[in-house]
């Protein structure tokens, strides 16, 4: 025994010597080889991004156009993608061209680990960039991400219920819509089943919507970092809306979940639902228990408490980008260029997202409840570009945690925001 | 030397010393071949160790004194930064409540386990063949299924809108569970969590002591039984003592197990709500991954390590002294 234990020390002094530099691979770049080189083109987007008659058409015509070149086109999943993606940029044959969603993009751009692209702006169609996205895809005034598509929500509504409860227009105001959630409520309230909203306790995407239509914001920029300014009276308010949702609806969603759990499309289309905010998107999901709802569903912007205005928006979406290791990076800037052309900028309107880089929604104006979506997308806005922020998403959200304890009563109004604060500044602060 | 080999061994007595003296003298007169050999021998295995084992835990410990975040990552840069990753996770007061959480858990869960297991592995010897072996079964189907599956199901049946439970607990007369929440606080939460665990560690300790239980020949029972000794004095003299070497075993897997459980918590609530079921496992996820501090997430795994090593020292000091891996 203590002959093996001196052999193993032995050998672990030798390994730890050898180890002196623990970890120093990642950047060695000596002998790139493989993946992009040999005239490929390697494209991630997202599952559920663009349609793939639109890819496939896309690549053709690259492909075409650049003789010798190939295009190696992946689907990604959601699931998991911030892992893939750090182990993906961290390599020496990085993919050359990435579409990552908009929150996602500061941080990584910060890292210097994105192509810097303030030069080829004019040629990536530019002056048509949507507002809220293009300030995602910046960071210390450089451009690292190029707009590809965004989607915000707005109310879909049940028209056949607004019609029997004789609701004549959507509302125009946080006052008409509470009215008219009591009215749902008065016709429809004998089946303990219904819900005139759907609205669960941790839909923080719809709170932003009600923090900044109140004149409250998450944070705000100072200086270097942020300042988290959930306590601010604005933002307050916003919570407090939303709470007056939820009593006035009587939901009964989870309190201590989002959206996604349990999926709130499944719950509409089980026919008990007359409202809930979600993207035009997730009718179809909600189609998939319910074939016929979808053409019983219209949609109206989330109100404002100003009436005849609308809530601004949170801009979920993608940009694209090029990792600062693609060995074609030329190639990869004609391929955006491709992408973000008119063209294929449309497909992705009709598609039913908002285009990131072109002004033409005409397509999407075409579907009722798109052309709702394209309206309001004009007022949306982002979430604070930290480049922190991908943490707070993908950790233990402090918004989520807020919202469960106010509507639950766990905590006053005042505590909440004060310990939701502490908590994000912890984060994206300083 | 002719005469120590043919020296008579008295017949009954098992006498090892003159064996070993011949022994050591036939091996100092090989070569250097033969004296290698056994060296030889182990060197695959040792190898296979130092580097499936040995080579992450000296990244680690080399991580943990780097500042190692994204741009680092990708820049393949190397910043040392000495302690300032240990310093900086010991200064956070949240590090040391979730540790304390942790450990408390940790040991509530592993006694629920060995105590369950123990109850089951004893009923198992005094069931009928055909009893028996349904409970076997059932034992290894809940073993087989993937944790995440187990996980989905119990998430389903705790949820607050459309779980069965609280479906169940409403029409046996329990009102007050209509769409209770059984993750509003970080005990509650933690509790499901570790009902969860417990189902899915119960079968192998339970199978495991019930092997040490079958090793017991009746004969020591029946013996016990005419001597007058009652349930309890049978258990204490009979099978504690076959049993008590696994326990110890199993009791050191379950610490391991336990208090590096990740999947579990993170699927139930990711560590929620308001990061009151948040234990190291989830803390360190959250610094690595989430956060991309890959340093600060190194610096907690040797800490996490460390504690392990304290609270199974115990254990590994056991392994070490006793010849033979005779435990206890």
């Amino acid at each position: 025994m203590k002959r093996w234990l001196k052999l193993a020390a032995g050998a672990a002094a030798i390994t730890l010597a050898t180890a002196g530099c623990a970890g120093s691979g990642g950047g060695d770049n000596a002998s790139g080889s493989g993946g992009s080189q040999g005239g490929t083109l390697t494209v991630w987007l997202m599952n559920g991004s663009a349609p793939a008659s639109l890819t496939d058409a896309l690549n053709k015509e690259f492909e075409a156009a650049h003789a010798g070149v190939k295009v190696n086109y992946q689907i990604q999943e959601w699931n998991g993608i911030q892992q893939k993606l750090t182990t993906a940029l961290a390599s020496d044959t990085p993919p050359d061209v990435i579409e990552i969603g908009n929150t996602q993009t500061p941080a990584f751009a910060s890292q210097g680990v994105l192509t810097d692209l303030s030069g080829d702006v004019a040629s990536l169609n530019g002056p048509q960039w949507l507002a809220g996205l293009k300030a995602s895809g910046e960071f210390e005034g450089k451009t690292y991400g190029v707009p590809f598509y965004a989607a915000n929500r707005e109310v879909l509504y049940r028209k056949d219920m607004f019609a029997q409860a004789g609701i004549a227009a959507p509302p125009a105001s946080d006052a008409e819509w509470l009215d008219d959630i009591a009215k749902l409520k008065a016709k429809f309230g004998s089946d303990k089943d219904f819900q005139p909203l759907y609205l669960p306790g941790q839909y923080w995407y719809a709170l932003l919507s009600f923090i900044w239509d109140n004149g409250g914001d998450v944070a705000k920029a100072d200086g270097k970092g942020f300042t988290s300014t959930l306590d601010s009276a604005g933002s307050k308010a916003g919570l407090e809306f939303y709470k007056q949702l939820v009593d006035a609806s009587g939901t009964t969603a989870p309190k201590d979940n989002d959206e996604a759990t349990p999926e709130q499309a499944g719950i509409y289309g089980g026919g008990k639902v007359a409202m809930f905010i979600g993207t035009p998107g997730e009718v179809a999901t909600a189609a998939k228990t319910d074939p016929t709802i979808a053409g019983k569903t219209g949609a109206f912007p989330i109100p404002s408490k100003t009436a005849g205005q609308t809530a601004p928006v949170f801009l979920g979406g993608s940009n694209l980008v090029i990792p600062v290791n693609s060995k074609s990076p030329d190639l990869a800037k004609e391929y955006l260029k491709l992408l973000t052309s008119t063209k294929y900028m449309s497909q992705m309107a009709a598609a039913g997202y908002v285009p990131g880089a072109s002004t033409d929604t005409s397509a999407l104006d075409k579907d009722p409840l798109g052309s709702v979506m394209a309206k309001a997308s004009k007022n949306g806005r982002a979430v604070p570009t930290s480049p922190k922020w991908g943490e707070v998403e993908s950790g233990q959200n402090p918004l989520k945690d807020m919202l469960t304890a106010y509507l639950t009563g766990k905590k006053s109004l005042n505590q909440a925001t004060a310990d939701a604060d502490t908590a994000l500044d912890k984060i994206i602060g300083g | 030397m002719t005469a120590t080999q043919n020296a008579p061994v008295p017949a009954g007595t098992t006498s090892p010393a003159p064996a070993r003296v011949r022994d050591g003298r036939r091996r100092r007169r090989g070569g250097l071949g033969e004296r290698l050999v056994p060296y030889l021998l182990i060197l695959p295995t040792l190898v296979a160790v130092l580097v499936l084992l040995g080579w992450p835990t000296i990244q680690m410990l080399g991580i943990s004194l780097r500042q190692l975040d994204l741009r680092e990552l990708v820049t393949g840069k190397t910043v040392w930064i000495g302690f300032a990753n240990y310093t900086a996770t010991l200064s956070d007061p949240k590090f040391w409540s979730v540790a304390l959480r942790t450990v408390v858990f940790t040991a509530l869960l592993v006694a629920a386990t060995l105590l369950v297991a123990l109850v089951i592995a004893l009923l198992m010897r005094h069931l009928n063949p055909v009893i028996r072996i349904l409970v076997q079964i059932s034992l290894v189907l809940a073993w087989a299924v993937p944790v995440i599956a187990t996980t989905t199901v119990f998430q389903w049946i705790f949820d607050q809108q459309y779980g069965i439970l609280n479906k169940t607990l409403d029409r046996l007369g329990f009102h007050s569970f209509i769409g209770y929440s059984w993750f509003s606080t970080g005990a509650s939460t933690l509790a499901v969590i570790g009902l969860l665990v417990l189902w899915q560690a119960v079968p192998f300790v339970a199978f495991t002591l019930y092997a040490g239980l079958i090793g017991v020949p009746r004969e020591q029972y029946e013996a016990a039984g005419i001597d007058g000794a009652g349930p309890w004095q049978t258990f204490r003299a009979v099978s504690w003592p076959a049993i008590r070497p696994i326990l110890t075993m199993v009791t050191f897997l379950s610490v391991l197990w336990d208090f590096n459980m990740f999947g579990q918590v993170w699927a139930i609530r990711q560590g929620g709500p308001d990061g009151a079921s948040t234990t190291l496992a989830i803390l360190q996820y959250l610094k690595g991954i989430a956060g991309s501090h890959f340093g600060s997430a190194a610096a907690i795994a040797t800490m996490m390590l460390v504690l392990l090593l304290l609270v199974t020292a115990r254990y590994v000091q056991l392994l070490v002294r006793t010849k033979d891996g005779e435990l206890a």
